[in-house]
Formats: structure tokens, C-alpha cells, sequence
């Protein structure tokens, strides 16, 4: 039963497709619920990977995550990526696109990384009126994911939370909620997560993501690369109370380890979703050292 | 002026310029204090105003929270480059290599959507500065290790079928022209690169870095890349043909006067034999009477 507007499925517990695991996936046909796929990885090849990506979204749903989309920015819309982000959504069938609150560059220039907004009625508007032309386009809703971020804006009227509350809304778009980012973004900016998913509007929320991430002490980064920690499981729990049963997605982008450990890592939350729908006590983690130590 | 005042106090400065400003920051190689006072920063927010754009946090300052971004900003265009230029890397070292990253992407910051394009300049680049080891030895590196990123994006072409072959008549092959794959790249080098990109790769010793002219072909086989040593009259053959020469003139032009001798019959049957058997052609097209 899907909680969203759209009436987008809850695909249940999936996990990105990376090529170090083409070869496990091609040849065992995991048991999994579903892959999410960078889409700029596959727009501009006609090698291996894209060879690859047929043949899983022949047997598995898949849902295409970018992060080049540039919604924030101030440069002009690129149709021509565009372009090929739709083609690619209908070469496999995505049952949806995502990408980020971010902008990645201006004048032409792209950094790659996935830089904060400042929270401003400007902002606001100028997002809204870039996700309604980007929909109108690829002919579908798109979800927004909040990224982490290292740094705030004095100019900023807005919570993040609120800001992309008020930006899904107008825009009607949908959320993607990274829990792992939600945790990240409190600890560098020293805001209440729980807040932060409270002001999450409910029927916008698509898809959730899951991660680790790197404590340098004074702040987080996001890098992908490690095991979830619990206090991130611990408002995935709370954000699954709120939010109801949704697409749950396990990233794991550095020092990637093999498909079961990475499936193995995305299944914990199927544990937790079924211990918080019979209000029973969180299951019990281990402490896991991190991985690779 | 880059603020407006509004009464008494300064506007802040738009998104527009926001991102201007902050991009400029990011990829600025000197500190963050320097970058600040770049002109193309200060065209965008003066620097004096610039620590009040962004807030500090409990435990790191404005310009150490612009440095977060600063950082992984030159790590992300090392890890993108070291992923298509792992040879070139690897003979360069760890620290030469960044700092040769730091230099390409100060003349050619990516401008696309996907960082697999962020590499593409790398030979004009190189032909620029003169102050790395072996500048020509680094040179034939790229270009090797930038073919076999080429060969491995390369649409999939489905290569010839031995029946196709077969159905070629026998007093026909003179007329035949023969279509390389897509993924088919012919290079000639002046150094040994491919028995270098072997040495990285664990597959034969260290090859002595000595001037050698070397020819290679790079091809995708069953979506996997390969590369092929050639020697020069084979390298010159397929250069023909890929060219579009009928398989009787690349023969005669190559063979027959410019190798005289030194290639046997038994020699090119085999080479067309290896040629086919890695799928390196897609069509043949037979001459009309």
C-alpha cells in the first residue's frame, strides 16, 4: 500500500548497483527487492555497464538516483541531460527519478559535488520554478533528496526541513529522505533530527536512504563507506513510525564489500520495520568496528 | 559593489551570486583565506563581508566549513582521473599526479554532467608542460590509457559471424572491404606504454622505458576491453583496412611494397585468423560487380 501521492510502491529493501558486484548479480540472480542505479554512470556508454543495467532491469525493479541534476542552480536548465535521463528511465522502465537539493555548479562549470542551498525566499522560488520545467520534461514527478551538508548560510530564513517541505509542495515533487543525511546534517549544524523528520510531509515521501558515514570528531561526512551506525537505525525506526512503509535503499559507495555483506547491510531495516509495526523493542545491534578494520 | 545596501544595512548577495562566490572558492588551490580574496571572488562578494555569508558551528569556523567542500573538491577530480590514467599514475606517484591534477583542472575544470568526460584534455594538456619525467613517455600513456576509456564507451557492435565469413566466396576476398567495431582504436607509440600498462596490471615485468616504437590495437571483445600488440606491418595492415582499402589493396600497398619479405603468407593468414577470432571486424562488404 502505497502512503505517497503517487501512488509510487513501497518496493521494499534494495540497494545501489555498482560494478563490483555486475558479476555476482549477472551470475547468481540474487533474491533482492530491487536496485537503484546512478543514472550518469550509464547515459554516455554503450559498454559493459550499460549492457549490465539491461539485463538487471530486465529482472528486478529499478529506480534511477542522479547527481547532476543541478536543481539549485542559477545556470540554465541542461536539456540535453535531460534528454538523456529520460531515454534512460523508459530503456529501463524506472518506476522513478531522483536526485538532489543541490545545486553543482554555475557558469557552465561543474564541481560534482552536491553543494548546500541557502534556505531563502529567492531560493525557494527559483527551485520551485526549476523542479515544475524539469517535471514537465521528463513527464514525471521527480523526488528530491536532502544531501548533507557541511556548512549554513547566515542568509537562510529556513529550515532545511521546511524549505524542501514547502518546495515539494509547490512544486509537487516528491522527498526522498536520506535518514543517514538527516543524522549527518543535525550533527554538523546541531539541529534535532527527529524535528527535522517530523516536518517531513508525509504523502511526499517516496523513498528513503540509508548509510554510513565518517565521524572526524568536529563534523560527519558522508562518504558511503562504512557499516549504518545505530543511531541512524534508531531514526530510521522513527521515521518509518511517521512515515509509514517505504522504499528503503542501502547505499555503499567506498571500499565497497561484497553483495551479501551490502544486501545483508540493507535486510537490518526490514528488522526494524517489523520490530516498530508490532511496537516491539528495537532488535539488538552489535557494535561493528568499521569496516575494513 | 557586489551588495546592495537597504537602509542601513547590506542586502545579502543573490543565489546567483552565492554560487558564483562559492564555486570560485572551491576551486581556488591557495587557502581558503586566499581564495576569499581572489578576484574572482571578490567580484561576487567583497571579502571583508565574506565570513558573515556562511554561519560557523559549534566546533569549526566559516572558512574551516568552506574548506570541508575545498578539500574533496581536488580529491573527487584526482579519484576521477587516477580511475582512467591508473598507469599514467602509477608511474607519475601519488604526489606528482595530484599535483598535475591540480594543474588540468585549473586549465580544464569539468564543463559536464559526468566526470567520465573529465579526462578528455589530458593530452592537450600534457603537451603544454614540459616539466614531468619523460614528458613523451607520459604523453604515449595518456593517450593509450585515454583510447582504452574510448573502447570501453564505445556503443556495442556486434562483430562479424564466422558464417559470414564463410559466406564470403573464395575469389571474392581481393574485392572485400572489412568494418572495424566501434570499439576499435589503432595507436602507434614511441614507447613501450602497452608493456607498461602490462607491468601495472601484474601481467609481465617491467618493460625497459627506452625510445621503441610500439603499435597497439585496443577492442572490446564480449564487453570486455583488450589491447593486442602489433608489429608494424600488421599494424599498418589493419590501418588500411580500417581505412576502407579493399583487403587486396591494404595487402599489395602494405606487403607488397613497403614490407617486402618481411611478411610471410602463413604470417597474414594468421593475423586475419586472430583478427576475426577477436571480433574486431563488424561488416564485410563484398564489391559489386
Amino acid at each position: 500500500m502505497a502512503n505517497n501521492r503517487w501512488g509510487y510502491p513501497d518496493l521494499g529493501f534494495g540497494i545501489g548497483l555498482r560494478s563490483v558486484h555486475f558479476e555476482h548479480i549477472l551470475k547468481n540472480n540474487p533474491v533482492i527487492d530491487w536496485f537503484e542505479v546512478l543514472s550518469e554512470n550509464y547515459m554516455d556508454t554503450g559498454g559493459r555497464p550499460l549492457h549490465v543495467l539491461d539485463q538487471v532491469a530486465e529482472r528486478y525493479p529499478v529506480v534511477l538516483h542522479g547527481v547532476s541534476l543541478s536543481v539549485g542552480s542559477t545556470d540554465p536548465i541542461d536539456f540535453d541531460y535531460l534528454k538523456k535521463l529520460k531515454a534512460l528511465g523508459n530503456r529501463t522502465n524506472a518506476r522513478w527519478v531522483s536526485d538532489h537539493l543541490c545545486w553543482t555548479g554555475v557558469t557552465g562549470l561543474n564541481t560534482h559535488d552536491l553543494l548546500p542551498m541557502p534556505y531563502t525566499d529567492q531560493a525557494l522560488r527559483h527551485t520551485i520554478e526549476r523542479v515544475r520545467n524539469i517535471q514537465d520534461f521528463l513527464e514525471r514527478p521527480i523526488a528530491l533528496e536532502n544531501a548533507s551538508t557541511y556548512l549554513e548560510f547566515s542568509a537562510s530564513k529556513w529550515p532545511e526541513s521546511e524549505f524542501i517541505a514547502a518546495l515539494a509542495e509547490e512544486a509537487d515533487c516528491g522527498i526522498l529522505l536520506d535518514v543517514n543525511n538527516v543524522y549527518v546534517s543535525s550533527f554538523n549544524h546541531g539541529f534535532d533530527p527527529k524535528k527535522y523528520i517530523d516536518n517531513i510531509p508525509k504523502d511526499r515521501v517516496v523513498q528513503m536512504h540509508l548509510a554510513g558515514h565518517t565521524n572526524k570528531g568536529t563534523h560527519i561526512l558522508d562518504t558511503h563507506s562504512d557499516y549504518v551506525i545505530n543511531t541512524v537505525w534508531e531514526l530510521y525506526r522513527y521515521a518509518h513510525r511517521r512515515l509509514g512503509g517505504v522504499a528503503t535503499l542501502l547505499e555503499w559507495d567506498a571500499n565497497i564489500p561484497g553483495f551479501d555483506v551490502v544486501h545483508g547491510e540493507a535486510l537490518k531495516a526490514r528488522q526494524f520495520r517489523e520490530q516498530e509495526d508490532k511496537q516491539m523493542p528495537a532488535p539488538e545491534l552489535e557494535e561493528i568496528p568499521a569496516y575494513g578494520d | 559593489m557586489a551588495t546592495e545596501r537597504q537602509g542601513d544595512r547590506l542586502a545579502p548577495p543573490g543565489l546567483d551570486r552565492v554560487q558564483r562566490w562559492m564555486q570560485a572558492l572551491i576551486q581556488d588551490q591557495g587557502t581558503c583565506a586566499e581564495a576569499i580574496a581572489s578576484e574572482r571572488a571578490q567580484v561576487e562578494i567583497p571579502a571583508d563581508q565574506a565570513r558573515t555569508v556562511v554561519l560557523p558551528s559549534k566546533t569549526l569556523s566559516s572558512f574551516e566549513r568552506l574548506d570541508i567542500y575545498r578539500e574533496m573538491y581536488l580529491l573527487r577530480m584526482e579519484e576521477a582521473l587516477a580511475s582512467d590514467y591508473p598507469a599514467l599514475k602509477h608511474y607519475l606517484g601519488d604526489e606528482e599526479f595530484m599535483r598535475m591534477v591540480a594543474r588540468y583542472v585549473e586549465v580544464y575544470p569539468s564543463r559536464s554532467y559526468t566526470l567520465n568526460r573529465l579526462g578528455d584534455h589530458l593530452l592537450e594538456f600534457l603537451a603544454t608542460i614540459g616539466d614531468l619525467p619523460k614528458p613523451d613517455f607520459c604523453r604515449d600513456l595518456a593517450r593509450l590509457e585515454l583510447a582504452l576509456t574510448g573502447v570501453f564507451d564505445a556503443g556495442e557492435t556486434a562483430p562479424l559471424t564466422a558464417q559470414a565469413v564463410q559466406a564470403v566466396p573464395q575469389d571474392a576476398w581481393e574485392t572485400v572491404r572489412l568494418k572495424p567495431i566501434e570499439a576499435f582504436r589503432l595507436l602507434e607509440f614511441n614507447y613501450p606504454v602497452s608493456r607498461y600498462l602490462g607491468f601495472v596490471d601484474e601481467e609481465n615485468p617491467v618493460p625497459r622505458l627506452a625510445r621503441k616504437k610500439t603499435w597497439v590495437v585496443a577492442y572490446r571483445s564480449n564487453y570486455s576491453v583488450h589491447r593486442m600488440d602489433l608489429t608494424q606491418p600488421a599494424y599498418e595492415l589493419l590501418s588500411a583496412l580500417a581505412s576502407g582499402e579493399t583487403v587486396g589493396d591494404a595487402i599489395v600497398s602494405v606487403m607488397t611494397r613497403k614490407f617486402r619479405r618481411a611478411v610471410k603468407e602463413k604470417q597474414l593468414f594468421e593475423w586475419f585468423r586472430d583478427w576475426m577470432a577477436e571480433g574486431l571486424f563488424q561488416a564485410v562488404e563484398i564489391a559489386k560487380p
